[in-house]
């Protein structure tokens, strides 16, 4: 915080500086840094005369009285405006970053009309700089400003690059192309062209047998845009062998157009290959092995007003994404449109930090393009329902229906059947695939609560009771001439259950007994004790 | 995929081009035995999976008979008592050569043809035109790398390998040339999974290749090879699916296939075959039999009645 000595409003000073270095704040990051403590120097001016700069030249009353005279220049900052408004900003210490970068964050001095606004300013343009990853140190300082403009000061902006531009981070993550959360190892090399650039290597791994191998880039402001510019490139591969008799490799490129708080828009080009290893897969997924070419954009809008996404109390939250794919001249790329929509709403209770967790997601995909009625929809974008992450923390569309194993919900077919050696005998069954849904939807309540121990409600531990309900549906290959609302309603899967949630930033780990209501002849649920994690 | 939903089983093959009903060379013969056999089948395509080794395949119900397991599809249906035209012939030892000379000069032939050789264009069209540029492109000049590996070709020996390989598929065409004559088929007049191979491969050389192929060049040298293709196609392109024989092996019912009307449980399809070439066998001895009767009765009737007449006149 600002802590000026001392500071004459009336007669601007010929050499005011000041000197605004803040802590980086809450922004998460793992990098070293460097905290400058503020200091605030005004030195005063003496009838028009400069003034000592040595204390041991002033006498003891001159000394009471600049104190004096500073205690009340903060207390004038603290009650008063003090006009004062920013000449110029001037860039030191940046030999390999570019001025635009550096101007382009500090461009909100510009409208500052107040010491106060200054300083205010100073502390967000240093978050923002320090936000960048570039540089080691940020220190800003006010300066006087030419004789000849009255009432205007300089800004300083010195910056410490980066000693070392390569630095490494393990951490948990959900992106917006991604389609779970992972957990990460990243290498990063920061600046490399002095347009504040941070490449970095990553290899990723998620619960749903997930492995990513990525490199990507990210402009912060990519010549002079007002938003950062992050291109990746990546293979992944994810083995669905076990539930569906398919492996999905991928490569391409992801390009995140908008990225801000509320708003995502993504482009994704990808080369996507299904293969089938074990040569037991069913028609249906037999039909669909092959290549294809994946060119989407995906625009994700999210608002979460809850006070805690882990145990949220009150609020809501509200999410909605919208892909289309086939955005390419060539007509023989994957087609299809696909939106999800998330709406979550907690009532507080009252009661031993109570609350009332209400949840809602629905999602359809649909192919376009000629002949799309009779087409089906791609096995990877298809719905699938069940799986160990829980739906109060995630905003990812309609995934879970707690006590479900992952892809355990109908529809399913029977796999190939192999014959034994010994003639017309049936081999052991190989079992069914789970070709998941067009359109899903799953609803879930929850009623959290603290225990009464205090050594729980200390470390965030309380009880819930729950219960979820979830359906999947076919509408694609002429199946939606038979779809009804009502056979869809009869159509959903129900479980109930308890248990203990502890939550472990930044995760939400549960331990729960999960009871089936109502399953069907091959959902993967039964009752059961489980563990969900979820971030 | 486009679908034809004529029978239980399926032949998923790729696309057809150049007048064929499918124009990949491996998939070729499959569907032409099949309809040797006369087994109804649906003909599905897919454009999606080039380079899988699995493709053709012959399903129905829950059976799958892939093309990269027990040695091929054929195989594998002659195994599991699908379909089998063989069963006479697969040890004799002419059979067992011809079979091993198609299966790998011939073959190797056609292989080096569409990938090192004249036929580029056509394996583009027929593996590659319904897939992404971009992906069409990588797939065949990785599939041209792994088709240099297979022969070991190198720019040393490239010219060496050219010639060999030629040379074999000339050396094929004059001996089964020579063994075909004129006849309808190889191996007593009835049709076998070589002569499938046989047609298949000529059809292909002869519509798919283009006319400067060395080895479109060399068939067409021997015209009964190339008459025999044609009156076969014309045959099965023609007759259409025939209902008449049922599979020998029932495939077990699919519970996510739309439920069809149950159809009555049909007798062993190869039982039925062979009892049906068995008896038009018969059928010939005995009317063969019946002709030599005649022939005989009018001969003895004829010089019976010559000795009355001499026996006349001596009076």
């Amino acid at each position: 915080m600002a802590k000026p000595d001392e500071f004459k409003p009336d007669s601007p000073s010929e050499n005011p500086k000041t000197e605004v270095d803040d802590e980086n704040g809450d922004d998460g990051y793992e990098e070293e840094e460097e905290e400058e403590t503020e200091e605030h120097e005004l030195d005063e001016e003496e009838d028009d005369e400069p003034e000592p700069q040595l204390r041991g030249r002033i006498p003891q009353s001159a000394v009471r009285m600049q104190q004096a005279k500073l205690q009340g220049l903060f207390q004038r900052l603290q009650t008063q405006t003090v006009p004062l408004r920013v000449h110029d900003v001037l860039i030191k210490g940046n030999t390999k970053t570019k001025d635009y970068l550096i101007e382009s964050e500090a461009a909100l001095f510009k409208n500052c009309t107040t010491m106060q606004q200054i300083l205010e300013v100073s502390r967000a343009v240093n978050f923002r700089l320090q936000a960048l990853e570039i540089f080691d140190s940020v220190k800003i300082t006010l300066d006087s400003g030419p004789p000849e403009l009255p009432g205007t000061s300089n800004v300083i902006v010195e910056v410490q690059e980066a000693k070392s531009p390569l630095s490494g981070e393990i951490g948990a993550y959900t992106k917006a192309e991604a389609r779970s959360s992972t957990v990460e190892g990243t290498l990063k090399f920061k600046n490399i062209f002095g347009h504040g650039d941070l490449w970095d290597g990553s290899f990723a791994y998620g619960w749903d047998n997930l492995a990513e191998l990525s490199a990507g880039v990210h402009f912060p402001r990519f010549r002079g845009a007002s938003f950062p510019l992050d291109v990746r490139a990546f293979l992944l591969s994810q083995d669905w062998l076990q539930f569906s008799s398919f492996k999905e490799r991928s490569m391409g490129l992801s390009v995140a157009l908008l990225s801000s708080t509320n708003h995502d828009l993504v482009y994704n080009l990808g080369w996507r290959t299904l293969t089938d290893p074990s040569q037991l897969a069913s028609r249906s997924v037999r039909m669909q092995l092959g290549h294809s070419l994946l060119s989407s954009l995906k625009y994700t809008f999210k608002v979460d007003r809850r006070n805690s996404p882990l145990r949220p109390v009150r609020g809501y939250a509200f999410a909605a994404t919208s892909q289309i794919a086939g955005l390419a001249p060539d007509s023989r790329c994957s087609r299809f449109l696909r939106q999800e929509v998330d709406l979550r709403y907690a009532i507080p209770l009252g009661i031993l930090n109570s609350a009332l967790n209400l949840g809602i997601s629905g999602g359809i995909v649909f192919p376009w393009g000629t002949g799309f009625k009779t087409l089906p929809s791609p096995l990877p974008d298809r719905f699938f329902l069940g799986g160990n992450s829980s739906p109060i923390s995630s905003l990812g569309g309609p995934t879970t229906v707690w006590g479900y194993r992952t892809r355990g919900l109908d529809p399913t077919e029977p796999r190939r059947q192999l014959k034994s050696n010994g003639g017309d005998e049936d081999a052991a069954d190989p079992g069914v695939d789970f070709l998941g849904g067009d359109l899903a939807v799953t609803a879930f309540a929850d009623l959290s609560l603290d225990f009464p121990l205090r050594w729980f409600r200390d470390r965030g531990i309380h009880g819930h009771i729950f219960a979820s309900a979830g359906s999947l549906e076919r509408l694609t290959q002429n199946a939606y001439k038979d779809f009804s609302l009502q056979k869809f309603v009869s159509s959903f899967r129900t479980s109930v259950g308890a248990g203990i949630v502890v939550p472990i930033q930044p995760f939400r780990l549960e331990l729960n007994y999960y009871y089936m209501l109502k399953k069907f002849e091959h959902d993967r649920g039964k009752p059961r004790f489980g563990v969900t994690f979820s971030m | 995929m486009e679908e034809s939903r004529d029978g239980d089983w399926t032949l998923v093959a790729r696309k057809p081009y150049f007048g064929l009903p499918t124009a990949c060379p491996v998939c070729l013969p499959v569907y032409i035995y099949l309809k040797f056999a006369r087994c109804p089948f649906n003909l599905e395509i897919n454009s999606a999976y080039p380079d899988s080794d699995q493709i053709p395949y012959v399903e129905g119900g829950t059976y799958v008979a892939y093309n990269n397991e027990k040695g091929g599809v054929i195989q594998q249906l002659k195994q599991d008592g699908v379909v089998d035209l063989d069963s006479e012939f697969s040890s004799l030892p002419e059979w067992v050569s011809m079979k091993a000379m198609m299966s790998s000069w011939l073959a190797d032939a056609i292989t080096y043809e569409l990938w090192l050789g004249s036929g580029e264009n056509s394996a583009k069209q027929i593996y590659y035109s319904d897939l992404p540029w971009v992906i069409g492109k990588v797939l065949f000049v990785k599939q041209v790398y792994d088709v240099k590996q297979r022969f070991n070709i190198s720019k040393q020996n490239a010219e060496k390998k050219e010639e060999e390989i030629y040379d074999r598929a000339k050396a094929a065409y004059r001996a089964l040339s020579t063994m075909l004559g004129e006849q309808d088929f190889l191996f007593e007049n009835r049709p076998t999974s070589l002569d499938a191979d046989l047609v298949g491969h000529v059809l292909f050389t002869l519509k798919a290749l283009p006319e400067d192929s060395v080895i479109r060049a060399a068939l067409l040298e021997h015209g009964n090879l190339v008459r025999y293709a044609e009156r076969h196609k014309n045959d099965f392109l023609t007759s259409g699916q025939s209902s008449a024989s049922a599979s020998n092996f029932q495939p077990p019912p699919s519970a996510a296939q739309a439920s069809s009307s149950s159809k009555p449980k049909r007798k062993p399809k190869r039982e039925k075959t062979e009892e049906e070439k068995s008896f038009q066998r018969k059928a010939k001895y005995f009317i063969g039999a019946q002709l030599v009767a005649v022939l005989l009765f009018l001969s003895l009737l004829g010089s019976s009645s010559k000795a009355d007449l001499d026996e006349d006149d001596e009076d």
